[in-house]
């Protein structure tokens, strides 16, 4: 979709991606109707590059990111991964790419097998990455560690020995043992304790610089995206409502429901208090999200809506090169 | 705005001086480890910590909700309209409780009960408390849900939480703290569980309830935006104790204690992009095994010899900004002469 600067490859090119989950219904679960989870996402991830991924709960983000890694098959669209096609491979097929592709999942508790030593479960990505002298596997082990910040004989500890912060580091550190070049960071620090966040964030923009990743990075969590992304995409019921690089995303949002999202980031400045027109804005904004078969998928919770929305076709636009939005008024 | 009421009229909560130690097997865990904070007429106040600090286990004494045991309530007073609520009577406490005293916890789905109506929950209080008619009751339980913003009330009333979307069952635990009209509103991290766009407009709510009824709202949060955005006064926790109280606007300008320095600092926003985020090293020490001294100081950049050993006091700022640094305070003294 976006083009990006030419010398920069994108790592992944997702075009007009579905993924539809079945509503059963009765006694014989007849499938009665579809929850359209992602309906129709084009997003591009350049190389070395982080690109956020942002929406409220609901919205979709983590299906997409359980289809990019084909963990769920999907109905319809495009995956490229390193100029592949990834969306219509066999198994067999992509298990060599699998080792590229890893994810980082928001909760560090139950993302660990507690029965594992943290040596055991980063062992396996290890064995996976084709180190198999037992000796090289745990001096590989202890080079992980160090680099997510812990020290080499935690790998002789269980996972409930650890605090939060440092079970998300085991469980970056198990994503890098394979030595991915995507990794897709599913909510990494929103189960952390605020002081504990800051590490995390930092870590990975080091192991980014360090090892040249490409982050796919979901988030609910505004202030995190805006510090931490180059690109920001913003999804609604499914949809992308609008894409831009981060700066511009912030400071000149265009979708009617990017404005709605950023007037709602509680920001740590008591200066910047909203009045109660503000929030009044927001509420007016609230409404049924009956989606309707033609027009803005926005329109029935849209502030700035009026008689034409019905009628024009909502599609991604690009208006300013690089800035891509999805209402018609913009 | 509100600390001429709190002179002039005093305080309707008081704590002072609570410790909330959990007797576990082998160890005793300090939750809460000497505590004073106040809440005014008509104030809302926010303790913010972060998990394990001790805020939600304050706020559950001055119910008397903390189950005692495996808890022990080792000292304190917890005042409230001039009475010690750790030695009243359960008959007693049951008055104030739910009637004088409301609370709004964190997770509305299971807080609310799934086999009653909204209508049933709402009046609960009310039953227990006052004495209203049916009709009447009805009425009044329309009004609240109308006044949390809910439409078609009267029809609402009928419906059970499931049917409800997070930010509506949040509105509707809302309207069940307001049912009696309270003086204080205790609120357990009320948002956290729900989306940016909910939150903002459940926070507008708080604000706009709080001046309409001048109640005052005692509010939980680990969340340095929500409390930019609702409180008048911040009392900041750290494993079981206070270290910095202070109004909003100064707390975020003036921050004096080491730690609120780097939780401010640690924030990352789009004005930082490109910089690294300052971090504060380690993790949380667990209430079982609390550093002595200052609980801060493994974590500390200013800490000193003397902050392993010796329990920092709080150090006056004015203006009632306290801060419990006396590193700091000792240090930044000459600058704050000039």
């Amino acid at each position: 979709m976006n083009e990006e600067n030419s010398d920069i490859r994108p790592i992944l090119e997702i075009t007009g991606l579905k993924k539809y989950f079945p509503i059963r219904r009765g006694f014989f679960q007849r499938v009665s109707g579809w929850v359209r989870a992602v309906d129709g996402v084009d997003l591009s991830l350049a190389s070395g590059k982080t690109l956020g991924l942002v929406g409220e709960s609901g919205c979709g983000k983590s299906t997409v990111a359980r289809v990019v890694l084909r963990l769920l098959d999907l109905q319809e669209g495009s995956i490229r991964f390193r100029r592949q096609e990834i969306s219509r491979m066999t198994e067999r097929e992509l298990k060599p790419l699998r080792r590229q592709m890893q994810i980082v999942f928001q909760d560090p508790y139950g993302s660990l097998n507690p029965r594992m030593t943290v040596g055991q479960s980063i062992g396996e990505g290890v064995r996976i990455a084709g180190i198999a002298g037992s000796r090289q596997r745990r001096q590989r082990i202890a080079e992980l560690l160090e680099m997510v910040g812990l020290s080499p004989d935690a790998a002789d500890r269980f996972p409930h020995e650890f605090s939060g912060g440092q079970r998300q580091r085991v469980g970056i550190a198990r994503a890098l043992s394979v030595n991915p070049s995507l990794v897709i960071c599913d909510e990494p620090i929103s189960a952390l304790d605020v002081s504990i966040q800051a590490q995390i964030i930092n870590l990975l923009k080091d192991l980014q610089d360090r090892l040249g990743l490409s982050y796919l990075f979901i988030s609910h969590d505004l202030n995190v995206v805006g510090y931490l992304c180059d690109r920001v995409a913003v999804m609604y019921a499914g949809r992308i409502m609008e894409e831009a690089p981060a700066l511009e995303l912030f400071e000149a949002p265009r979708h009617p429901y990017t404005r709605k999202l950023l007037s709602a980031i509680p920001e740590p400045d008591p200066d910047r208090r909203k009045t109660a027109a503000e929030v009044a804005e927001t509420e007016a904004a609230e409404g049924s999200e009956a989606a309707e078969a033609t027009g803005c998928s926005y329109r029935p919770a849209c502030s700035a809506k009026d008689d034409s929305c019905r009628d024009l076709p909502d599609e991604l636009r690009e208006i300013q090169p690089g800035h891509w939005v999805r209402c018609t008024k913009a | 705005m509100t600390k001429d009421n709190f002179t002039e009229t005093g305080d309707l909560l008081s704590v002072e001086d609570l410790r909330v130690h959990f007797h576990g097997d082998d160890a005793v865990a300090r939750a809460v480890d000497g505590v004073d904070f106040r809440v005014g007429h008509n104030e809302t106040v926010c303790l913010v910590g972060e998990s394990g600090c001790g805020k939600t286990v304050s706020a559950l004494a001055v119910l008397g909700l903390v189950p005692c045991p495996p808890a022990e309530i080792a000292s304190g007073r917890i005042l409230f309209a001039a009475q010690d609520l750790l030695h009243l009577e359960e008959e007693a406490l049951r008055r104030i409780r739910g009637n004088r005293i409301a609370m709004v916890f964190q997770e509305p789905l299971t807080s609310l009960n799934p086999v009653f109506t909204v209508g049933d929950q709402i009046g609960e209080a009310i039953r227990i408390h006052r004495a209203l008619p049916d009709d009447e009751l009805r009425l009044r339980c329309a009004s609240l849900l109308e006044d949390v913003g809910i439409a078609d009330a009267e029809e609402r009333l009928g419906d059970y939480p499931h049917q409800l979307s997070g930010g509506q069952r949040q509105r509707v635990m809302i309207a069940m703290a307001l049912a009696c009209d309270p003086e204080l509103i205790i609120a357990d991290e009320p948002t956290t569980a729900l989306d940016v766009t909910v939150q903002a407009q459940i926070l507008g709510l708080f604000r706009s309830i709080q001046q309409s009824r001048s109640m005052s709202v005692l509010y939980i949060t680990h969340d340095l935006g929500v409390v930019a955005s609702v409180a008048d006064r911040v009392y900041v926790m750290y494993a079981g104790i206070i270290v910095e109280q202070a109004d909003t606007a100064q707390l975020f300008r003036a921050p004096q204690h080491p730690y609120t320095r780097g939780l401010l600092a640690s924030l990352p926003t789009r004005s930082r992009r490109g910089e690294r985020l300052h971090s504060i090293p380690g993790s949380v020490p667990s209430p079982a095994r609390k550093p002595p001294g200052c609980p801060f100081h493994p974590r500390c950049s200013y800490a000193v010899e003397s902050c392993r050993r010796t329990f920092p006091a709080m150090c006056d700022y004015g203006g009632q900004h306290m801060s419990r640094c006396p590193v700091l305070f000792e240090a930044e003294k000459p600058r704050r002469q000039q």
